[in-house]
């Protein structure tokens, strides 16, 4: 029975040991670059595609109301009188 | 199946300015302000372009999906509509 507790105990002591570091990397990990030096290309290509994201968007939301207006004038003003 | 099909354009289009695109273009933003807290940078000062560009693709992302919430309600709205058009019997207001 002592045996069997020293194993357990052996076992559990082995258990306890630092984990390999390819286990634990952790979120706040240091790393090499720096954010002394802006990485212009990554701003450029940041500010450029939100530019375009917008861009296309009001146009996007322009055509739409342009589109639902057409369809209203088109449709003649509600021809159905069934529904509410 | 289209995510948006072009019937969807018949429907007034939702103001640029909704629920959707505010609330995500807010959590995008929230994002970027969280990674720079967890790369240990000053929260608000840092990657204003990151924060910029996330705001602007939640902002996007909302403002679709809206259109898209809109064009299915309106689509379940016309079919019952339809089935109570077609179905009058089910639908007589109470008497007496």
């Amino acid at each position: 029975m002592a045996a069997g507790l020293r194993a357990v105990r052996r076992w559990a002591l082995a258990a306890a040991a630092p984990p390999r570091l390819a286990f634990t990397r952790s979120a706040f990990v240091a790393k090499k670059e720096s954010n002394a030096q802006p990485n212009w290309l990554g701003v450029g290509l940041a500010f450029g595609t939100s530019a375009a994201l917008w861009a296309f968007l009001l146009k996007e939301h322009d055509g739409d109301v342009m589109e639902y207006e057409r369809r209203r004038q088109a449709k003649g003003h509600h021809k159905c009188t069934e529904c509410s | 199946m289209a995510f948006l099909p072009d019937e969807s354009r018949s429907l007034p289009p939702p103001p640029l300015l909704n629920k959707g695109s505010v609330w995500l273009g807010f959590v995008g933003w929230l994002s970027a302000l969280a990674d720079n807290a967890f790369n240990q940078r000053p929260v608000f000062r840092a990657g204003v372009h990151r924060q910029v560009l996330l705001a602007s693709l939640g902002f996007f992302i909302g403002y679709q999906l809206v259109k898209r919430a809109e064009y299915v309600h309106a689509k379940v709205d016309r079919e019952l509509f339809e089935y109570i058009r077609h179905h009058p019997v089910d639908f007589q207001s109470p008497t007496g």
